[in-house]
């Protein structure tokens, strides 16, 4: 097996009188669709802000690609690109100056700002409103936008917290679709969802949390056991079955 | 520093395109005029109008002569008393002995000012009689006026008066321009950043958050001090156009070279520490809404110190005053205008006083932008 590029141990969170993750592990690696499943309030947010930095862990150790999240938080966030259900864009900014900040503020420099910018506004077919204030995009053509600005510094791993949770069918989709390439160009993919039927049709390995533990990991049949489908295992691991 | 650069770029963009700031900024460059064209009309009004004293009795001879001569009108009334309330500015009954009665309502400004005139004029009406009565009798009039003052102004009466009208006027607008120009763009860049959920996002690159926020106070300095700029240059022009009446006519007014760089300097040391203080507010805001309560009190603690000049306008304090935010900006632009010169000890501890403010109010915004419940309350 490759080197994890994500790699949580013993992960241990408490957020105001919450104790909301107790000690889970897992590692997810390049080239795979990581699920990252579980109920509402299971602690799968907590976890990515923690991966990615924003939050800290009380105890445990999170690494991304080698790097510890405590000791070099800026390395972490320099190979990491996150894309959540809360599509915020700039309102007052084209497609095209978000996607710009984000790629500056990542780093991202000379030559290499253009043809990066060019090259995701053509990958996630952006162009025909690039130069639209992102105002009056729609939810599809903002999450487009979000996740254009999540990956356009190139990052080792890509989060997905929720993507689809309120787009339509078709900007869903395309998200999706997004998830699949990405894999296949080697990335790390980890994938929160509460969606039993994106995850079995998307991901290689999945860890399922309920109230801060993991109560399942491995591949999806193996999680999926004799049930027909993922989502009678996942009823039956948190108990409401 | 480049991440600095990059999000005060950004911010100046977004600010410039925010109706809201826009229109602060051209306010405040309108407003002034507006308020200056309207205070040198009421002004001149006020200084060449006629008032009306209704009076009874027989007036005494040559003292018609010298009422209508300073701008008061005589008209014979029924009553003085009754019609000094609605009718007439003042009323006066002229007794039989040369006892006058007058009546007036101190609450009405024309009564007031209308009093002000009879009285002068009665005072040079009597030393007038005086005067010639005692040359009748062979005597000098000069035994009435044993001492003579002679005034020697050691500086222009007109300039003095500009001074005084520039050193209430030019502090307030600079102060409240500093504040509501950059009031909409702070909270944009911090609260309004968390309600448009893009504060994460923003987190999540790897740029250092105190140079995210270097730039944001940056940005936000910028555009206070746009709006102080428009607000005074505005100011300028429009005194360039109107007037206003002193003793000596019509003045325009000017301001005095030495005032102009302790200006641009405090605007600059107000515009730091406010940016920083209303960006630690906003951070701690929620939304753009919870923001404007947490900062429209801001306003009104501000403009308390800077009204003291107004009702104290010969304040004259200690060094330690100059400790106090605000209070000491006005105070050293108030000693710039009117004296025309800097007094380098109230300036470095006003310098001092603002630099720690701001630096205070920074490294508060920066504990609130670096703490977790930034992401976990919201």
């Amino acid at each position: 097996m490759t080197e994890a590029a994500v790699a949580v141990e013993r992960l241990e969170k408490t957020l105001g009188k919450n104790k909301v993750l107790r000690g889970i592990s897992f590692s997810a690696q390049p080239g795979e669709i990581f699920g990252l499943l579980g109920p509402n309030g299971a602690g799968k947010t907590t976890t990515l802000r923690i991966i990615s930095t924003l939050l800290s862990p009380e105890s445990g150790t999170v690494e991304v690609v080698g790097f510890d999240t405590r000791k070099a938080p800026e390395e972490v966030r320099r190979r990491i690109g996150v894309v959540t259900a809360d599509i915020g864009v700039y309102p007052r900014l084209s497609a095209r100056e978000n996607i710009v900040y984000f790629a500056r503020l990542s780093e991202v420099r000379g030559v290499d700002l253009k043809r990066r910018v060019d090259a995701v506004i053509e990958r996630l077919d952006i162009r025909s409103f690039a130069d639209q204030r992102a105002e009056s995009l729609s939810s599809g053509q903002k999450q487009k936008v979000a996740i254009a600005r999540a990956i356009v510094h190139d990052p080792e791993v890509l989060m997905f917290d929720e993507p689809t949770s309120n787009l339509d069918v078709l900007a869903s989709r395309e998200v999706r679709e997004f998830m699949v390439e990405s894999r296949g160009r080697g990335k790390c993919v980890i994938f929160s969802t509460h969606v039993m039927h994106d995850a079995e049709r998307l991901c290689d390995r999945i860890t399922i949390l309920h109230e801060g533990h993991v109560v399942a990991s491995g591949t999806t049949a193996e999680v999926r056991g004799p049930e027909p489908e993922l989502e009678d295992a996942f009823l039956d691991l948190v108990g409401a079955k | 520093m480049r991440a600095v650069w990059i999000v005060y770029r950004k911010e100046l963009i977004e600010i410039l395109r925010d109706r809201r700031t826009l229109m602060a900024i051209a306010i405040a460059a309108l407003a002034t005029p507006l308020v200056l064209t309207v205070i040198s009309q009421v002004a001149t009004r006020t200084a060449t109008q006629t008032y009306t004293i209704g009076y009874t009795g027989d007036i005494p001879i040559g003292l018609d002569v010298l009422v209508q001569a300073t701008g008061l009108k005589l008209e014979p009334v029924a009553d003085p008393a009754a019609a000094a309330k609605h009718q007439v500015d003042i009323g006066v009954a002229f007794q039989t002995g040369g006892d006058i009665d007058e009546y007036y309502d101190p609450s009405r400004q024309s009564a007031q000012i209308a009093s002000t005139r009879l009285e002068t004029i009665l005072g040079q009406y009597d030393a007038a009689q005086a005067a010639v009565a005692l040359k009748s009798r062979g005597i000098d009039p000069g035994i009435l006026t044993p001492l003579h003052l002679v005034a020697h102004p050691l500086s222009s009466p007109v300039q003095a008066a500009s001074n005084a009208f520039l050193s209430f006027f030019l502090p307030y607008i600079l102060i409240t321009m500093i504040i509501t120009g950059g009031f909409s763009a702070a909270l944009d860049s911090t609260a309004g950043e968390r309600e448009r959920k893009t504060l994460e996002s923003l987190l999540l690159t790897p740029a250092p958050r105190s140079r995210l926020l270097l730039g944001k106070i940056a940005a936000v300095t910028s555009i206070s001090l746009v709006a102080a700029v428009a607000a005074i240059v505005s100011m300028f022009v429009a005194l360039s156009q109107v007037a206003l009446p002193g003793s000596a006519g019509s003045n325009h007014i000017t301001l005095n070279p030495v005032a102009v760089p302790v200006m641009i300097w405090v605007a600059l040391l107000i515009a730091i520490s406010f940016s920083s203080v209303t960006l630690a507010l906003g951070t701690l805001a929620k939304s753009f809404r919870q923001g404007q309560a947490y900062v429209t009190p801001l306003y009104f603690i501000t403009i308390f110190p800077a009204s003291i000049i107004l009702f104290i306008p010969d304040f004259n304090p200690s060094l330690s005053y100059y400790l106090i935010p605000i209070l000491n900006a006005v105070l050293v632009l108030r000693d710039a205008i009117v004296h025309n010169a800097v007094e380098w000890a109230n300036l470095a501890v006003t310098t001092v006083s603002l630099v720690g403010t701001g630096a205070l109010s920074w490294y508060a915004a920066l504990r609130l932008f670096t703490r977790e419940a930034l992401l976990t309350r919201s």
